[in-house]
C-alpha cells in the first residue's frame, strides 16, 4: 500500500551533508506552520520555535553542538516554554513536554522532505551556551535542533546498523507471552 | 614555521567552544560517544591546519585520520573499532617519531 504521505514518511533520511545553498524563505515558514498541527498534550502548546537563518548565528550554533556535522542553511530550535508548562502545575521533567518536542520534529522533517529539503536532528548541544548565543529568555529551554538545507547530492555513511530492523521485529502483537514475563 | 602554524583566533576559539561544549554534552550522553567527539575535535584542527603544515604532517591528517567514518561508535564493532584506533594511533606514533626526528638521535 503507498500514497504520498507513506512515501514521503518512507523516503525521508538524515541529511548529514548539506551543500550551504540557502533555502527559501517560504519552504521555511512551510517547514514551521507544519510544527502547528504537530500534536500537542493536551493542546497546551507549550513549546516555542526559533527560527534561525542568520550566517553568523548558525556559525555560532554550530561551534556550541558538538554533535552538529552538516552546516545547515538554517535552524529552528525547539524550545519548552518551562514558565508555562509549570503554570499548568507540570513537573520540570513531565514526559509530555519531551514527547511534544518529538512529534514537532518529526512534522518539521517530513514536511521539510515533502519540500525537497534535507534535514536532521541534532540534541548534542549545551543548553547554556545555546541560550547565551540566542539570548533566549528565562524559562525557556532548547531541546532540539531541526537543521535544514539542501542535501548534498553525496552523504557520508550514517550510523551503522545494530541488527536488523523491521516494523515486525519492533511490534508486539497484542499481551505477551505468559513464559516471556517469567 | 612556528608563527604559520598558530590557529587564527576564530579557529581556536571554534575549537575551544566544541571541546567544552562537548565536555557538557558528554555528561548526559552514551559513554561512546566521548571518543566520538575527541575524533571530531582532532579532525576538526586537522581541517584548520592542513593547509599549513609539512606535507607529512599533511599526509597524516588527510589519510590515516580520514579513515575512521566520522559517526563510527564502538558498539556496532567493538573489535574493528579498537582495530582502527589502534591502526591511526600507530600512525600518529610513528609520525611522531619522523616529525620530531628520534631516529636521527639515535638509541
Amino acid at each position: 500500500m503507498t500514497n504520498p504521505v507513506l512515501e514521503t514518511i518512507r523516503t525521508r533520511r538524515v541529511a548529514r551533508a548539506l551543500t550551504g545553498e540557502p533555502i527559501a524563505r517560504e519552504a521555511f515558514e512551510e517547514v514551521l506552520k507544519a510544527a502547528r498541527w504537530a500534536p500537542s498534550a493536551g493542546n497546551r502548546r507549550l513549546h516555542r520555535f526559533i527560527a534561525i537563518q542568520d550566517p553568523l548565528t548558525l556559525r555560532l550554533l554550530r561551534m556550541v553542538t558538538p554533535g552538529m556535522f552538516q552546516r545547515p542553511a538554517a535552524i529552528v530550535v525547539i524550545c519548552i516554554d518551562r514558565a508555562k508548562a509549570a503554570s499548568f502545575g507540570m513537573r520540570p521533567n513531565a514526559k509530555g513536554l519531551f514527547v511534544d518536542v518529538g512529534t514537532a520534529a518529526q512534522t518539521m522533517l517530513l514536511a521539510a522532505h515533502s519540500l525537497g529539503l534535507g534535514s536532521g536532528v541534532v540534541t548534542s548541544f549545551s543548553q547554556a551556551a545555546v541560550s547565551a548565543v540566542l539570548n533566549m529568555p528565562e524559562g525557556l529551554s532548547p531541546e532540539m535542533f531541526i537543521c535544514l538545507g539542501h542535501a548534498a547530492p553525496t552523504q557520508p555513511p550514517g550510523m551503522p546498523a545494530r541488527g536488523q530492523v523491521t516494523w515486525k521485529t519492533l511490534t508486539q502483537w497484542e499481551r505477551f507471552p505468559k513464559s516471556s514475563t517469567g | 614555521m612556528a608563527a604559520r602554524m598558530v590557529l587564527s583566533e576564530d579557529e581556536a576559539v571554534e575549537l575551544v567552544a566544541f571541546l567544552v561544549t562537548a565536555a557538557r554534552t558528554q555528561v548526559d550522553e552514551a559513554a561512546e560517544y566521548g571518543s566520538l567527539r575527541l575524533l571530531t575535535a582532532a579532525g576538526r584542527l586537522g581541517e584548520l591546519i592542513a593547509e599549513r603544515v609539512s606535507p607529512e604532517t599533511r599526509a597524516l591528517l588527510t589519510g590515516p585520520l580520514k579513515q575512521i567514518p566520522e559517526l563510527a561508535v564502538r558498539t556496532a564493532d567493538p573489535a574493528a573499532y579498537v582495530a582502527a584506533l589502534d591502526g591511526l594511533c600507530g600512525a600518529v606514533g610513528q609520525h611522531l617519531v619522523t616529525h620530531f626526528g628520534l631516529e636521527r638521535k639515535g638509541p
